[in-house]
């Protein structure tokens, strides 16, 4: 048995299992995401802060002590600057709102909620996750500085979750909580005749993963161009053919989609009297598409898209 | 017996349905009525039930993505971060912080070595050379702040600018802090850095100023809040010497594991040297310069210093045990 099996899927989700023992999967947020969701924040800020200036100073003028109102700015530009973040992931169960915008969410990378020194020590290590600074313009005040967050994006390009330094530190993780849909159905179309599915046996050599594999694929068939489609479904379909002993495959699209039919329990199309059936032969021979028209064909009760979309 | 996906879910989706919709009313589950929180609940554990059914039926990947999603936004709901109380931040930074900080006393002390003999250099040094000190910091800054300290704080200040002041201080000071623990990522280089920088610094100036015939002055001005602020700033150069001395010393964990062995001792010396910070800046912005008599601000500095040292060393011993 050639390669070992990979524990964990590759891919960037991420397993937690909680009290009552169930296990389930997140979505680990990459740089995309948590970006847009900074950039949010960060507008945030400026505005809180751009509304402290004008209320300071003019404040500050009315009765004549500008300092006060500098004090004043720089204790909100400080706060702002280190216990903003903190702020809301206590508030909000770990998220802001530039992250609520975006459905990201700290939690502990157990998958447990996040406590409020976890979050207080990820957020101090800003202070390095958002090196080297970038500075616009070189007469530009230090207040001007932008991080861009180099080491961030080079420690969450070195780890599976995506962590930058200061989520490695406390033990914390960034996941996507975006709502997800069933989607309809997979039609086959045109749909397998009984022959086609006769041609495959009952109980199919497939994994999970693999049929999963083979869903993802037919799913985005139709937006692929078909030359592409079929060099895709070539490099896979003569590994599942050998299994069950078929050797060439002519089409190896429609017979992956045989195969799902097959594997899924889909029936098959239901014979129509003047409709002659398909000439015999080997897999994949009909290079015409059978011609069920809509008279024949019934698509399958839709199922999918409950709740508000 | 594996029921077939679609009649699997024509038979749950009201439950997910009715689910969701509380989910996106999801305001804290505190606020929610007990009617809906039992409901959330009890839904809860049958969504987790309808997923390990697909699970071991093998349905297909977005309705498993689906329950997935489900059953992890209702565990965040329902989990949602641990109310934060009062009592208990309180005795993180009145009983953890001390006891974190003694247990890391080497490091700490290491800090301490780190800040004070260059400060000592800077000290000496600018005392008997003038070049040394405009070789660690540019003329105009150090000519600036000889000029702050040559009158003395007899007079006092205005208010407002004691509230400047305050204001910079926090800004300042305390980012300070903050930098010199966070950058103890980098394998500790950081903090050291940062430790050595301020000591040299902060000692060239003193000595300039001392030169210049002010000592007398600084020293007045510093002894009030230096207790609490460099002491604070040891603290945390210490805990970012103890995350970078485990990011090195992993004793077989990976790095980070390693660290996350000390978060909670880290952060409760963070925390505690923040709020040190804090107290530290309101009294450099409105007692420090204040016209008091020099007399009672030494006695004042002294007892600060009693407060701060016997605090560290004794506060949370018994409770240590516990």
């Amino acid at each position: 048995m050639g390669k070992p099996r990979l524990a964990q899927p590759l891919d960037t989700t991420t397993e937690v299992e909680t009290p009552e023992h169930v296990r389930f999967r997140y979505h680990v947020a990459g740089p995309g995401r948590r970006v847009f969701a900074y950039a949010i924040d960060l507008g945030i800020r400026a505005l809180i802060l751009l509304a402290f200036v004008i209320v300071a100073y003019v404040g500050g003028f009315a009765v004549d002590s500008i300092d006060a109102s500098t004090g004043l700015v720089l204790i909100v530009w400080f706060a702002l600057e280190w216990f903003y973040y903190v702020f809301w992931e206590a508030l909000w169960s770990g998220r802001t709102p530039g992250k609520r915008a975006l459905a990201l969410r700290v939690l502990s990378d157990t998958g447990h909620p996040l406590r409020l020194g976890q979050s207080f020590l990820r957020n101090l290590l800003r202070a390095v996750d958002f090196w080297p600074m970038f500075h616009p313009s070189p007469i530009a005040a230090p207040a001007l500085e932008l991080p861009t967050y180099g080491v961030g994006i080079v420690s969450m390009s070195r780890d599976g979750r995506f962590r930058r330094l200061g989520d490695l530190v406390a033990g914390t993780m960034v996941v996507v909580e975006a709502r997800a849909f069933v989607e309809r159905a997979l039609v086959i179309h045109p749909p397998p005749s009984a022959r086609e599915l006769a041609s495959l046996p009952h109980r199919l050599p497939l994994s999970g993963d693999e049929l999963d594999a083979v869903e993802v694929f037919l799913r985005r068939e139709h937006k692929l161009p078909p030359a592409r489609a079929h060099e895709l479904a070539e490099m896979i379909a003569p590994t599942f053919g050998a299994r069950i002993g078929i050797g060439s495959i002519q089409d190896p699209v429609r017979f992956l989609k045989v195969l799902y039919a097959r594997a899924r329990g889909i029936p098959a199309a239901p014979e129509h009297p003047q409709h002659h059936t398909p000439p015999p032969g080997p897999y994949g021979q009909h290079h015409q598409p059978v011609p069920f028209g809509s008279a024949g064909w019934r698509p399958p009760a839709p199922q999918g898209h409950w709740g508000p979309r | 017996m594996i029921v077939p996906q679609d009649q699997f879910v024509a038979a749950r989706h009201r439950d997910w349905d009715e689910l969701e919709q509380l989910l996106t009313r999801a305001v804290a589950m505190d606020k929610q009525d007990g009617f809906v929180i039992s409901r959330i609940g009890s839904r809860y554990r049958s969504v987790c039930n309808d997923l390990a059914h697909a699970e071991s039926a093998g349905y297909t990947p977005d309705l498993m993505a689906f329950l997935h999603s489900l059953a992890g936004r209702t565990h965040n709901l329902l989990y949602g971060a641990q109310p934060i109380r009062f009592m208990s931040a309180l005795r993180f930074v009145l009983v953890e912080f001390p006891v974190a900080l003694r247990k890391n006393w080497k490091l700490f002390a290491l800090a301490c070595a780190l800040f004070l003999v260059p400060y000592a250099v800077g000290l000496v040094g600018a005392m008997t050379s003038r070049e040394f000190a405009e070789s660690v910091l540019p003329l105009p800054s150090i000519e600036q702040l000889e000029q702050a300290y040559a009158e003395g704080f007899s007079r006092g200040r205005e208010t407002g600018q004691d509230t400047a002041m305050t204001g910079f201080y926090v800004f300042n000071n305390v980012g300070i802090a903050f930098r010199c623990f966070a950058t103890g990522v980098i394998f500790g280089l950081g903090s050291i850095f940062f430790l050595v920088y301020n000591g040299l610094t902060i000692g060239a100036v003193t000595g300039w100023i001392m030169n210049a015939g002010h000592g007398a002055n600084i020293w007045t001005f510093m002894c009030g809040h230096g207790p609490f602020e460099i002491i604070a700033i040891f603290i945390s150069g210490g805990a970012g010497l103890q995350m970078g001395h485990a990011l090195v010393a992993t004793d077989g964990l990976t790095r980070f594991g390693s660290v996350r062995r000390y978060t909670r001792d880290i952060t409760a010396q963070v925390a505690g040297a923040a709020v040190m910070l804090f107290i530290a800046a309101g009294i450099e912005g409105f007692w420090s310069p204040s016209s008091v008599p020099d007399q009672v601000k030494w006695i004042v500095g002294g007892v600060n210093l009693v407060i701060v040292v016997g605090f560290l060393a004794f506060a949370g011993r018994g409770a240590a045990k516990a």
